[in-house]
């Protein structure tokens, strides 16, 4: 499938129709969704009439908005009104129907996108791996046999597929950094709560974010500029420095050698901490689950998928004052980080410690022990979520090879900047999506 | 490795400039045809100060922190109820006793905003909520632009002291400070990435704008004869208040921090929020609200109170660090029977099949506890 922003150009020239994009979408999903368990509902009723009142705007010489036409889908946590919430969950399979879109849905159909499907993810967005108990493991494009990431695994994979131009995930640890580097696709972390929460389903709102998954920059900017309802502005001259210390552990050697050749001369910087800013991240993020769902675990606790229920009971156990001794270290912490931040507008790190995992084995190597991929798939991107940073993840160009992703780190507010560096490392070849084998190749 | 540093308060370099520039003025005042120069570039400098500020302030940063309203209310009554009362009580008390002027500056000093940097420099270094402490101070000093001239117009135009204070100075600070400071403020759509980029270039220019104000404000008491009116014995008078001032608003402050049970992380943004003086905004605003001849005696009880609560708060700053990092790490429940009772506490069943992966995960977060509090060793 093309971009979103070429398919909204031919859809608004009147070079094709979004009902026609849209039918040759849903006869991708279903041709090819299935084997990568990615999608949990298709919305073909809604999405006719969304496609149909952008075409008769266009026909009635209307603007139809920047993604006039565009077909996406979002993560299974998203309102989308008339149906359940599930947040990947059984417990939620049979809940009162949303009563409205979730408010980025709302923007994204003010601009002419189309809902076509909701997406895979792990429970309650409580894992690195999208392996869901309800609807499946979901696979990596690039590799069937390998996991796409997670917790928006779904919405990664769709994209990565070509199934859809672009999709919406949540991050709250790195669950759209995680599996856009596994998948070889574009994601973004924004700033912490810079994009609207209204109508998501939260895990932990010290960290919960929204973000776009998508197959290039100028999509990324186009979405990001409907999403927050302002345009990405440009900048003066970037100032960019490598992460060093524990971003340079745990890492695949092509990370540190695409660093090393994206920015030869940024200085090398350690920030302070950061193991402990991803213990206090884990510490907050279960307790904070754990609270959410305490109520739900009183009443059925058996409902839940077994790996995130007994990590959701753990954090509900945690003792109050560990909880507040762990934000009150993030809000000392958060503050030395903006000190750093003032003379850097990108840094550079790993998104993802590996290539994806196979699923049959989902174990990863950190600090030359196994461990389980689903808890630490994001150990550098969990700091970063700490810092309330946004961090846009780009996929390194590496043909015939599994996907891997770099974050680009930027100052709270600064994604503009991160758009027009992925720009220039896309320009110059260094970073950019490769489609795998057997890519749908619908001509939308 | 980047880190925060630790302020250094022994000497402050900005205490001897200010220093140095009240010598300067005192032997070399500006005088004559000069005054009218000078008068113009310090009314820029002081506009220059505030629209600075207002391109600065991130209302993000402080919508961060702006959850905690009831913290912030406690702060804000702390600096304009709490305060002004002690300063009205002191200056009641002491009348007669010591100069009418340097009385009226030690009032003024008690009706300002708190400070922003150092308020959140010292709750960071405490260990203290930042993100409520930037909320607070940014909310102090906003409030003050306002709440301060009305202040002093309300308390010292009826205290009469001589203060020369008129409520046309009110107006004039409109003008003056607010208006530069919300055209900086509207502007930072545009600007506030330029200022935020090159904050350490700009604070020359801060601090310039108060030097300048300084030295024009002591120039004008010299010619007056300051240094006649005021002596060694008014200025350890002004020394043993401020200190006085400080201790009985950090001593409320526990008591009450004590009395509703503020968490520690927010007694330590009260403790610094609410304790402090600004003197980035109470010299510019002296200069606006009261006469050029007078200005200079009533910011000198100001400039001894700002140096005497950088002193205390830089040590307390320092014993809540150490006390911090000797806290004790909370223990995570970890056999059998401590998962158990924990979970009853909260009204969870743990399943059989549960306690095996409850068990497990609880290591994990244990583990993740250890690094958290390998504070001092990280």
């Amino acid at each position: 499938m093309k971009q979103a922003v070429e398919i909204a150009a031919a859809v608004r020239s009147g070079k094709t129709s979004a009902m026609a994009v849209l039918e040759q979408c849903l006869a991708g999903l279903a041709a090819e969704g299935g084997r990568l368990v990615a999608v949990t509902r298709i919305l073909a009723d809604r999405a006719r009439s969304e496609a149909a009142a952008v075409d008769a705007a266009i026909a009635a010489g209307h603007e139809a908005g920047p993604l006039a036409g565009v077909p996406y889908g979002v993560k299974d946590l998203f309102d989308v009104r008339g149906l359940p919430t599930t947040a990947g969950s059984s417990l939620y399979a049979d809940a009162p129907p949303a009563q409205s879109d979730a408010e980025a849905i709302c923007r994204l159909r003010a601009a002419g996108a189309v809902l076509v499907a909701t997406l895979n993810m792990d429970e309650f967005a409580y894992g690195f791996a999208t392996i869901n108990a309800r609807h499946g493991t979901t696979r990596n494009p690039h590799a069937p046999d390998r996991l796409a990431g997670g917790s928006s695994g779904g919405s990664a994979a769709v994209v990565a597929a070509g199934l859809l131009p672009f999709s919406l995930g949540s991050d709250t640890n790195g669950s759209i950094r995680v599996p856009a580097s596994l998948t070889g696709i574009y994601g973004i972390k924004p700033s912490h709560g810079a994009l609207p929460m209204g109508g998501v389903f939260p895990f932990a709102d010290s960290f919960d974010d929204i973000g776009p998954f998508a197959v290039s920059v100028a999509d990324m900017r186009s979405i990001w500029d409907v999403l927050a309802e302002r345009q990405a502005a440009q900048d003066d001259p970037i100032r960019i420095a490598r992460l060093g210390g524990r971003f340079r552990d745990n890492v695949d050697p092509d990370q540190i050698a695409a660093m090393d050749a994206i920015a030869p001369d940024a200085p090398l910087i350690e920030l302070p901490d950061i193991a402990r800013a991803r213990s206090a991240a884990f510490l907050i993020t279960a307790a904070e689950g754990g609270r959410l769902h305490r109520e739900a675990l009183t009443r059925d606790a058996m409902a839940f998928d077994p790996a995130t229920r007994d990590r959701l009971i753990a954090g509900a156990l945690l003792p109050d004052a560990l909880y507040d001794a762990a934000q009150a270290f993030r809000a000392e912490y958060r503050q030395r980080i903006a000190d750093i931040m003032a003379d850097y507008d990108v840094l550079l790190a790993p998104a993802t410690p590996c290539p994806a995992p196979l699923i049959a084995d989902p174990q990863i190597l950190i600090d030359g022990a196994l461990s389980p991929a689903r808890a630490d798939l994001g150990i550098h991107s969990q700091p970063i979520s700490f810092t309330g940073l946004p961090s846009l993840s780009v996929p390194l160009r590496r043909p015939g090879r599994l996907p891997l992703g770099l974050q680009l780190i930027g100052r709270e507010g600064g994604e503009a900047t991160l758009f027009r560096f992925a720009a220039l490392l896309e320009d110059k070849g260094l970073t950019g999506i490769t489609w795998p084998a057997g890519a749908y190749q619908g001509d939308a | 490795m980047a880190r925060l540093s630790k302020p250094s308060f022994l000497p402050d370099p900005f205490l001897l400039c200010l220093i140095a520039t009240v010598a300067g003025a005192s032997f070399a005042p500006v005088r004559g045809a000069a005054i009218s120069w000078v008068g113009a570039a310090t009314d820029f400098a002081i506009a220059l100060l505030f629209f600075l500020h207002g391109a600065k302030l991130s209302r993000a940063a402080v919508l961060a922190g702006a959850g905690n309203w009831r913290l912030h209310l406690y702060v804000l009554a702390s600096t304009y109820m709490l305060f002004p009362a002690i300063g009205l009580s002191l200056v009641a008390l002491l009348r007669g006793y010591g100069d009418g002027l340097l009385l009226t500056g030690l009032l003024y000093l008690s009706l300002l905003p708190s400070t922003v940097q150092s308020s959140i420099a010292f709750t960071a270094i405490a260990g203290g909520n930042v993100a409520a402490a930037v909320c607070s101070a940014s909310l102090s000093n906003i409030v003050g632009i306002i709440l301060t001239p009305l202040l002093v117009g309300l308390f010292m135009a009826v205290d009469g002291g001589g203060s020369g204070f008129s409520w046309h100075s009110v107006q004039a600070i409109a003008l003056q400070l607010l208006v530069p400071f919300l055209a900086g403020h509207l502007l930072r759509p545009w600007i506030g990435a330029f200022i935020d980029r090159h904050k350490k270039l700009l604070m020359p220019v801060d601090r310039g704008s108060i030097l300048l104000v300084v030295y024009t404000a002591f120039s004008a008491a010299v010619v007056g004869g300051i240094w006649s009116q005021v002596g060694i014995a008014d200025l350890l008078l002004l020394l043993l208040l401020s200190l006085l001032m400080l201790i009985i608003v950090m001593g409320a402050i526990l008591g009450l921090a004590r009395l509703v049970g503020l968490p520690r992380a927010d007694m330590i943004v009260l403790l610094f929020c609410g304790s402090k003086k600004s003197l980035v905004s109470g010299v510019p605003m002296a200069g606006a609200l009261f006469p050029a001849a007078q200005v200079g005696v009533i910011i000198l009880p100001l400039m001894i109170f700002h140096q005497i609560q950088l002193f205390l708060c830089a040590a307390l700053a320092g014993r809540f660090a150490r006390g911090g990092a000797t806290l004790q790490r909370p223990a995570l429940p970890r056999t059998g029977a401590e998962i158990e009772d924990a979970a009853q506490r909260r009204g969870l069943t743990i399943a059989e099949p549960c306690m095996a992966g409850v068990s497990a995960n609880l290591a994990l977060l244990d583990r993740h506890a250890d690094t958290l509090f390998a504070a001092g060793k990280a």
